[in-house]
């Protein structure tokens, strides 16, 4: 009997010890399973290369439109500069030859008139006007921009030929007396001046021909520098737009495998962490399980052994005769040592696992507890309950019964209160609990014990919500509502 | 008869038994069904039954045993003195409630006492139940209703405690049925009971009975 004991009680000790120590190896090892997946060493440097490469792309095409558009800007410039200058030299040769043109017909009219005045006028006068206007023609001939074109320069030194021989005829008329002046002066101005004044006008027009030409010459020349940044523009463009829409197609891909990264890693952290509920939620069960198989250990097999070892030892007492002190002594020693034994394991029990929840049920069950609690504590405890019936799942009542062991307890030794009544009633779908003291309260919010945590997790595996009320002097209120089967009959 | 899922306790106790001449055990069960089954069809005086069995627990097979053969009386054997358990055994319809702790030295009074038609209870649980009740008292303030019983009520709560029908305590006290059925309900109005398992607790707890 006492080996069985013996091998009873080791294997008791190696539980006890998984009790203590379950959550440790069976949490290590599931959190490094369930964690997060590791990252690809190789994954992370191609993203930086990636990103390397991406940054240079996007830094080149920003370039790339930098440049084309400050080419275009000044070949624009540029272009509208030489137009300026164009139009400004053809203005100028317009205004140049209009001046000469003018003058000319000044100094024709004045000749005509010179020639076909009837008084003889001051000499003074007559050649100050003749040299005066000849000096504003050359003067206008002078303002005239050269180009040193051949052709150009044919022509001005054919006008300058032309005003010449003017010149010479006028001084040629100058001289006349007004007799000759007279007789000659209309067959000179139709033969001589005339004509010289058409020569040196149709020179002027050629002169303006060609001026016209080269204008449009140059606008020809513009027109297709122009046509020509315009084609080096569209390609630049072209070619920005191409580089610009493979970027963000490269980058699109990008930020979708980066997206589906994101995604993934969400869910692995979401399947992890309902891992991780179910591990607790197992670890709770597990812990139940582990208590009811020891408690029953600890009842059925010791308690039961040491009860009949007191029954056996009663015998023996009986059968030595009282006279016989020493023996009967010895046997009493013995039953003391017994009885403390069961009833040390007895406690053990009860506290692993209330053999009322399997022998009488749950209210009983809490009724007992409420009286353990009033028997320790100075606080008296009263049980009421609503429709109640034995027929609950197992895991409810275990869930119940916990959840008041804990607020009894805590009720009892750190809020020290005098009353505690613990209300549970069964409505449709649900069973409620609730555990009210008058103690000293607690500030639920900062004050979470493993207790607390405990019990709440016990009741979230359920499906259940637990609630704490309390504050500073006014007691506190454990409540929870717990989902179940609607009862076929109440 | 004994029932216990335990060998070792019920050898034990068979010893006990078997050295008295009055008595012998007629057949010993293991668990909740067989004691159901053997009560039947042996019809033993009395059954001597563990709470805690397998199958079917020992509150519910002495339910099933009183329910179909009110002649045998059941002993409840159990590690616990609660209230709970108490009332619960008495509920099934057990006569006596003894503890293992003690059965060596109460089990041949306690069968003898239930054959007699009286009911048993271990001092120890008696005590239990008195200092809870005490204890209850006193820190709620409340006075025992107990003494609000006048004499005639007392005469009366503790014949109906210790088994007696109506019909009984009115033949040896003289009474009309009627009268006695009046007095019964007064008594459980003023100590506020529900049913006769609990007027039992009650007079276990006040020391009444035993």
């Amino acid at each position: 009997m006492i080996g069985r004991f013996q091998s009873c009680k080791i294997c008791i000790v190696q539980k006890i010890c998984f009790i203590l120590y379950p959550v440790s190896p069976l949490l290590q090892k599931n959190t490094s399973r369930t964690l997060v997946p590791a990252e690809d060493p190789h994954s992370g440097e191609q993203f930086q290369k990636l990103r390397r490469i991406l940054l240079i792309a996007f830094g080149g095409l920003l370039l790339l439109l930098i440049l084309g558009g400050l080419d275009a800007l000044l070949s624009v410039l540029k272009l509208s500069r030489i137009e300026q200058e164009v139009t400004r030299r053809f203005t100028a040769h317009s205004q140049a030859l209009s001046a000469i043109t003018v003058s000319v017909h000044v100094y024709d009219d004045q000749m005509e008139q010179y020639l076909l005045r009837e008084q003889e006028p001051a000499h003074a006068t007559r050649e100050f006007d003749a040299i005066n206007r000849s000096a504003e023609i050359h003067a206008a001939l002078q303002q005239y921009p050269l180009d040193k074109e051949p052709d150009e320069q044919v022509l001005i030194k054919e006008l300058e030929r032309g005003l010449a021989e003017q010149e010479n005829s006028f001084a040629v008329a100058s001289s006349w007396s007004a007799e000759d002046r007279h007789q000659r002066a209309h067959r000179f101005i139709g033969e001589q001046l005339i004509p010289q004044r058409t020569h040196i006008l149709q020179i002027t027009q050629q002169i303006s021909l060609l001026n016209g030409r080269k204008l449009g010459e140059k606008k020809e020349a513009l027109a297709a520098s122009f046509r020509s940044v315009q084609t080096r523009l569209q390609r630049m463009v072209g070619l920005a737009l191409t580089a610009g829409i493979l970027l963000s197609l490269v980058s699109g891909l990008y930020i979708l495998r980066l997206e589906r990264q994101g995604s993934e890693r969400y869910q692995a952290l979401v399947r992890s962490r309902q891992e991780l509920e179910g591990l607790s939620a197992r670890l709770v069960e597990v812990q139940e399980e582990e208590r009811h198989s020891i408690s029953r250990e600890l009842h059925d097999e010791v308690g039961q052994t040491l009860g009949a070892l007191l029954v056996d030892l009663g015998q023996l007492g009986k059968l030595v005769p009282p006279e016989d002190r020493v023996i009967q002594g010895q046997i009493n020693r013995i039953k003391a040592v017994a009885e403390n034994a069961v009833k040390s394991i007895r406690d053990m029990a009860l506290l692993l696992r209330p053999p009322m929840l399997d022998d009488l049920g749950l209210i009983p069950a809490l009724e007992w507890q409420a009286r353990e609690v009033s028997r320790r504590s100075e606080m008296e405890v009263e049980v009421r309950s609503e429709n109640v019936s034995e027929e609950l799942p197992d895991e409810i009542k275990i869930c119940i019964y916990r959840l008041v062991q804990e607020a009894l307890n805590n009720a009892a030794t750190h809020a020290t209160a005098r009353n505690a009544k613990v209300t549970v009633i069964r409505g449709m779908d649900k069973i409620s609990v609730e555990v009210a003291d008058d103690g000293h309260g607690f500030d639920p919010d900062r004050q979470r014990g493993m207790g607390i945590l405990g019990m709440g997790e016990r009741v979230k595996r359920l499906g259940g919500m637990l609630t704490i009320r309390s504050a500073g002097g006014t007691g506190s209120t454990v409540s929870a509502e717990l989902p179940i089967q609607p009862a076929h009959s109440l | 008869m004994l029932a216990d899922d335990h060998q070792l306790m019920r050898s034990g106790l068979r010893l006990m038994i078997e050295q008295q001449p009055d008595l012998t055990v007629a057949a010993e069960a293991n668990d909740g069904r067989e004691v159901v089954a053997l009560a039947r069809s042996l019809k033993p005086d009395v059954v001597v039954m563990d709470i805690g069995m397998p199958n079917l627990n020992g509150i519910e097979a002495a339910h099933q045993i009183t329910q179909s053969q009110p002649d045998i009386a059941v002993i409840m054997l159990s590690m616990h003195s609660d209230e709970s358990y108490v009332l619960r055994a008495l509920k099934a319809g057990a006569k006596g409630y003894l503890l293992k702790d003690s059965a060596e030295a109460d089990l041949i009074k306690a069968v003898h006492a239930v054959a007699g038609g009286k009911s048993f209870f271990s001092p120890a649980v008696s005590k239990v139940l008195l200092d809870d009740y005490v204890r209850k008292l006193k820190r709620t303030g409340t006075e025992d209703a107990y003494d609000l019983l006048t004499p005639r009520e007392r005469e009366i709560f503790q014949l109906i405690a210790e088994g007696k029908s109506n019909k009984d305590v009115a033949n040896l006290l003289n009474l009309s049925v009627y009268t006695v059925e009046t007095h019964r309900a007064n008594i459980m109005e003023k100590l506020r009971l529900r049913g006769i398992p609990e007027l039992i607790l009650y007079a276990v707890r006040k020391g009444i009975i035993s």
